[in-house]
Protein backbone atom coordinates (compact mmCIF):
# COMPACT_ATOMS: atom_id res chain seq x y z
CA UNK A 1 0.00 0.00 0.00
CA UNK A 2 0.82 3.49 -0.65
CA UNK A 3 3.01 5.23 2.51
CA UNK A 4 1.22 8.40 1.07
CA UNK A 5 -2.24 6.98 1.22
CA UNK A 6 -3.58 8.41 4.32
CA UNK A 7 -1.51 11.86 4.30
CA UNK A 8 -3.11 12.26 0.38
CA UNK A 9 -6.91 11.51 2.05
CA UNK A 10 -6.28 13.94 4.79
CA UNK A 11 -5.78 16.55 2.66
CA UNK A 12 -8.29 15.57 0.66
CA UNK A 13 -11.26 14.77 2.87
CA UNK A 14 -10.03 17.91 5.51
CA UNK A 15 -10.97 20.99 3.26
CA UNK A 16 -14.46 20.22 2.93
CA UNK A 17 -15.43 20.99 6.64
CA UNK A 18 -13.07 24.06 6.65
CA UNK A 19 -15.25 25.06 3.68
CA UNK A 20 -18.60 23.78 4.74
CA UNK A 21 -18.51 25.04 8.20
CA UNK A 22 -17.54 29.16 7.14
CA UNK A 23 -20.17 28.86 4.65
CA UNK A 24 -22.46 27.90 6.98
CA UNK A 25 -21.51 30.28 9.43
CA UNK A 26 -21.81 33.16 6.50
CA UNK A 27 -25.78 31.54 5.19
CA UNK A 28 -26.70 31.41 8.92
CA UNK A 29 -25.12 35.12 9.63
CA UNK A 30 -26.98 36.45 6.58
CA UNK A 31 -30.13 34.88 7.58
CA UNK A 32 -29.47 36.49 10.79
CA UNK A 33 -29.02 39.76 9.42
CA UNK A 34 -31.74 39.37 7.29
CA UNK A 35 -34.66 38.28 9.55
CA UNK A 36 -38.28 38.59 9.09
CA UNK A 37 -37.63 38.40 5.57
CA UNK A 38 -39.02 35.15 3.17
CA UNK A 39 -35.36 34.87 2.40
CA UNK A 40 -33.88 34.43 5.76
CA UNK A 41 -35.66 31.13 6.24
CA UNK A 42 -33.75 29.90 2.95
CA UNK A 43 -30.44 30.98 3.80
CA UNK A 44 -30.74 29.03 7.50
CA UNK A 45 -31.64 25.82 5.70
CA UNK A 46 -29.19 25.79 3.43
CA UNK A 47 -27.02 26.97 6.60
CA UNK A 48 -28.18 23.95 8.65
CA UNK A 49 -27.68 21.70 5.75
CA UNK A 50 -23.98 23.25 4.98
CA UNK A 51 -23.28 22.58 8.89
CA UNK A 52 -24.34 18.96 8.74
CA UNK A 53 -22.54 18.07 5.88
CA UNK A 54 -19.15 19.58 7.51
CA UNK A 55 -20.06 17.60 10.59
CA UNK A 56 -20.22 14.38 8.52
CA UNK A 57 -17.59 15.31 6.33
CA UNK A 58 -15.29 16.25 9.60
CA UNK A 59 -15.49 12.36 10.67
CA UNK A 60 -13.70 11.02 7.19
CA UNK A 61 -10.93 13.91 8.41
CA UNK A 62 -10.53 13.13 11.60
CA UNK A 63 -10.08 9.34 10.73
CA UNK A 64 -8.00 9.99 7.96
CA UNK A 65 -5.56 11.59 9.89
CA UNK A 66 -5.35 9.32 12.57
CA UNK A 67 -4.39 6.60 10.23
CA UNK A 68 -2.20 8.94 8.86
CA UNK A 69 -0.98 9.49 12.35
CA UNK A 70 -0.87 5.99 12.97
CA UNK A 71 -2.66 7.09 15.80
CA UNK A 72 -0.95 10.03 16.91
CA UNK A 73 -3.57 12.19 19.14
CA UNK A 74 -0.83 15.03 19.92
CA UNK A 75 2.95 15.08 18.60
CA UNK A 76 5.79 17.86 18.22
CA UNK A 77 5.65 21.27 17.52
CA UNK A 78 3.15 22.27 14.07
CA UNK A 79 1.75 18.70 14.77
CA UNK A 80 0.99 19.14 18.43
CA UNK A 81 -0.56 23.23 17.64
CA UNK A 82 -2.35 21.44 14.82
CA UNK A 83 -4.09 18.70 16.92
CA UNK A 84 -4.78 21.10 20.40
CA UNK A 85 -7.18 23.09 18.23
CA UNK A 86 -8.11 20.60 16.23
CA UNK A 87 -9.58 18.30 19.22
CA UNK A 88 -11.85 20.96 20.50
CA UNK A 89 -13.07 21.82 17.05
CA UNK A 90 -13.73 18.35 16.17
CA UNK A 91 -15.67 18.14 19.37
CA UNK A 92 -17.60 21.51 18.88
CA UNK A 93 -18.63 20.86 15.43
CA UNK A 94 -20.19 17.43 16.45
CA UNK A 95 -22.57 19.16 19.06
CA UNK A 96 -23.03 22.51 17.06
CA UNK A 97 -24.25 19.92 14.25
CA UNK A 98 -26.47 17.67 16.83
CA UNK A 99 -27.58 20.71 18.64
CA UNK A 100 -29.18 21.96 15.35
CA UNK A 101 -30.28 18.89 14.07
CA UNK A 102 -32.91 18.41 17.20
CA UNK A 103 -33.87 21.98 17.30
CA UNK A 104 -34.99 21.95 13.92
CA UNK A 105 -37.33 24.77 13.00
CA UNK A 106 -37.85 26.02 16.48
CA UNK A 107 -34.71 28.75 16.38
CA UNK A 108 -35.28 31.65 18.06
CA UNK A 109 -33.42 34.94 17.61
CA UNK A 110 -31.57 34.93 20.50
CA UNK A 111 -30.79 30.87 20.52
CA UNK A 112 -29.51 32.01 17.11
CA UNK A 113 -27.15 34.75 18.07
CA UNK A 114 -25.47 32.25 20.67
CA UNK A 115 -25.25 29.25 18.14
CA UNK A 116 -23.37 31.88 15.68
CA UNK A 117 -21.55 33.12 18.86
CA UNK A 118 -19.72 29.46 19.20
CA UNK A 119 -19.84 28.63 15.15
CA UNK A 120 -17.57 31.72 14.96
CA UNK A 121 -15.17 30.13 17.85
CA UNK A 122 -15.67 26.85 16.49
CA UNK A 123 -14.44 27.63 13.12
CA UNK A 124 -11.56 30.15 14.41
CA UNK A 125 -10.29 26.70 16.45
CA UNK A 126 -10.60 25.21 13.03
CA UNK A 127 -8.52 27.99 11.38
CA UNK A 128 -6.11 27.86 13.52
CA UNK A 129 -5.83 23.72 13.48
CA UNK A 130 -5.72 24.28 9.43
CA UNK A 131 -3.46 27.09 9.54
CA UNK A 132 -0.73 24.57 11.53
CA UNK A 133 -1.39 21.86 9.33
CA UNK A 134 -0.45 24.19 6.61
CA UNK A 135 2.74 24.63 8.30
CA UNK A 136 3.58 21.31 8.37
CA UNK A 137 3.31 20.76 4.43
CA UNK A 138 4.95 24.50 4.18
CA UNK A 139 7.27 25.51 6.49
CA UNK A 140 9.30 22.25 6.90
CA UNK B 1 -42.66 27.92 28.71
CA UNK B 2 -41.20 25.54 31.27
CA UNK B 3 -41.48 22.85 28.36
CA UNK B 4 -39.48 25.33 26.32
CA UNK B 5 -36.92 25.69 28.33
CA UNK B 6 -36.99 22.04 28.99
CA UNK B 7 -36.89 21.24 25.22
CA UNK B 8 -33.74 23.65 24.93
CA UNK B 9 -31.98 21.59 28.09
CA UNK B 10 -32.41 18.63 26.26
CA UNK B 11 -31.06 19.69 22.99
CA UNK B 12 -27.92 21.07 24.59
CA UNK B 13 -27.39 18.30 26.53
CA UNK B 14 -27.87 16.07 23.61
CA UNK B 15 -25.57 18.33 21.92
CA UNK B 16 -22.81 18.29 24.52
CA UNK B 17 -23.25 13.95 24.61
CA UNK B 18 -22.91 13.66 20.90
CA UNK B 19 -19.57 16.06 21.08
CA UNK B 20 -18.34 13.93 24.39
CA UNK B 21 -19.13 10.86 22.32
CA UNK B 22 -17.40 12.00 18.76
CA UNK B 23 -14.44 13.14 20.65
CA UNK B 24 -13.94 9.67 22.79
CA UNK B 25 -14.70 7.78 19.88
CA UNK B 26 -11.83 9.35 18.14
CA UNK B 27 -9.36 8.70 21.10
CA UNK B 28 -10.58 5.64 21.50
CA UNK B 29 -9.99 4.63 17.42
CA UNK B 30 -6.02 6.33 18.35
CA UNK B 31 -5.92 4.09 20.87
CA UNK B 32 -6.56 1.13 18.86
CA UNK B 33 -4.77 2.58 15.63
CA UNK B 34 -1.11 3.41 18.57
CA UNK B 35 -1.12 -0.03 19.75
CA UNK B 36 -1.06 -2.07 15.89
CA UNK B 37 1.74 0.33 15.26
CA UNK B 38 3.56 -0.38 18.23
CA UNK B 39 3.16 -3.97 17.87
CA UNK B 40 5.34 -3.88 14.32
CA UNK B 41 7.77 -1.43 16.41
CA UNK B 42 10.74 -2.66 18.90
CA UNK B 43 10.75 0.62 20.73
CA UNK B 44 9.70 1.42 23.93
CA UNK B 45 7.59 4.89 23.93
CA UNK B 46 8.90 7.15 26.72
CA UNK B 47 6.19 9.89 28.18
CA UNK B 48 6.49 12.68 25.48
CA UNK B 49 7.63 10.26 22.08
CA UNK B 50 4.10 8.35 22.64
CA UNK B 51 2.13 10.84 21.27
CA UNK B 52 4.51 10.12 18.41
CA UNK B 53 4.03 9.13 14.63
CA UNK B 54 5.67 5.53 15.16
CA UNK B 55 7.96 5.23 12.60
CA UNK B 56 7.75 1.91 11.06
CA UNK B 57 10.47 0.06 12.35
CA UNK B 58 12.05 -3.70 12.75
CA UNK B 59 15.66 -4.69 13.01
CA UNK B 60 15.98 -5.35 9.37
CA UNK B 61 15.23 -1.46 8.82
CA UNK B 62 17.16 -0.15 11.60
CA UNK B 63 19.96 -2.54 9.84
CA UNK B 64 19.98 -0.94 6.34
CA UNK B 65 18.99 2.34 8.03
CA UNK B 66 22.63 2.06 9.43
CA UNK B 67 24.14 1.47 6.16
CA UNK B 68 22.81 4.60 4.51
CA UNK B 69 23.54 6.84 7.67
CA UNK B 70 27.12 5.27 7.43
CA UNK B 71 27.38 6.66 3.15
CA UNK B 72 25.48 9.68 3.86
CA UNK B 73 25.82 11.15 7.10
CA UNK B 74 28.46 9.56 9.19
CA UNK B 75 30.84 12.08 7.74
CA UNK B 76 29.36 15.08 9.74
CA UNK B 77 27.34 13.58 12.37
CA UNK B 78 29.92 10.95 13.34
CA UNK B 79 30.33 7.33 12.23
CA UNK B 80 28.26 6.24 15.70
CA UNK B 81 25.98 9.49 15.64
CA UNK B 82 27.24 11.04 18.45
CA UNK B 83 28.19 14.34 16.26
CA UNK B 84 30.98 16.01 14.61
CA UNK B 85 30.48 18.58 12.39
CA UNK B 86 26.97 17.92 12.59
CA UNK B 87 24.87 17.71 15.86
CA UNK B 88 24.62 14.67 18.11
CA UNK B 89 21.35 12.65 16.78
CA UNK B 90 20.32 10.65 19.69
CA UNK B 91 17.14 10.78 21.71
CA UNK B 92 15.74 13.05 19.38
CA UNK B 93 12.53 14.68 20.68
CA UNK B 94 11.03 15.90 17.34
CA UNK B 95 8.49 13.95 14.77
CA UNK B 96 9.40 11.49 11.83
CA UNK B 97 7.83 14.38 9.54
CA UNK B 98 10.66 16.77 10.52
CA UNK B 99 13.23 14.43 10.76
CA UNK B 100 12.10 13.27 6.96
CA UNK B 101 11.86 17.08 5.59
CA UNK B 102 15.31 18.00 7.18
CA UNK B 103 16.88 15.29 5.22
CA UNK B 104 14.59 16.09 2.33
CA UNK B 105 15.15 20.15 2.49
CA UNK B 106 18.40 20.18 4.55
CA UNK B 107 19.00 23.63 6.82
CA UNK B 108 20.17 26.81 4.48
CA UNK B 109 23.98 26.69 5.29
CA UNK B 110 24.33 23.66 7.36
CA UNK B 111 22.82 20.82 6.04
CA UNK B 112 22.68 19.82 2.55
CA UNK B 113 19.43 18.56 0.73
CA UNK B 114 19.20 14.93 -0.17
CA UNK B 115 16.08 15.25 -2.09
CA UNK B 116 17.86 14.16 -4.75
CA UNK B 117 20.01 11.32 -3.20
CA UNK B 118 17.23 9.49 -0.95
CA UNK B 119 13.87 8.24 -2.11
CA UNK B 120 10.90 7.98 0.64
CA UNK B 121 12.18 4.57 1.58
CA UNK B 122 15.26 5.31 2.19
CA UNK B 123 14.25 8.27 3.91
CA UNK B 124 12.09 5.49 6.29
CA UNK B 125 14.51 3.36 6.89
CA UNK B 126 17.03 6.15 8.17
CA UNK B 127 14.73 7.35 10.33
CA UNK B 128 14.18 3.95 11.82
CA UNK B 129 18.37 3.90 12.70
CA UNK B 130 17.68 7.44 14.48
CA UNK B 131 15.10 6.68 16.19
CA UNK B 132 16.60 3.21 17.48
CA UNK B 133 19.34 5.69 19.06
CA UNK B 134 19.27 6.12 22.41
Amino acid sequence: MDSTLWAKAHGATTHFPIALVLVSFALDGAGFVAAGRPVARDLHAAGFWTMVSGAGGSVGAVASGLLMTKGGVLGHDALRMHHLFVWPAFALLIALATWRAVVGRNLTRPMLGGYLVVVATMAALMTAAGYYGGEMMIAR
Amino acid sequence: MKSKISFQLRAVALALLAGGVALTSAFGAARVLRRVALRTSHQQPTPEVWFETPTPTSPVLVKEGRTLFLNNCAHCHGIDATGDEGPDLHGLEVSDRYIANRITHGIKGEMPSFAKKLHRDEITRLTAYLRSLD
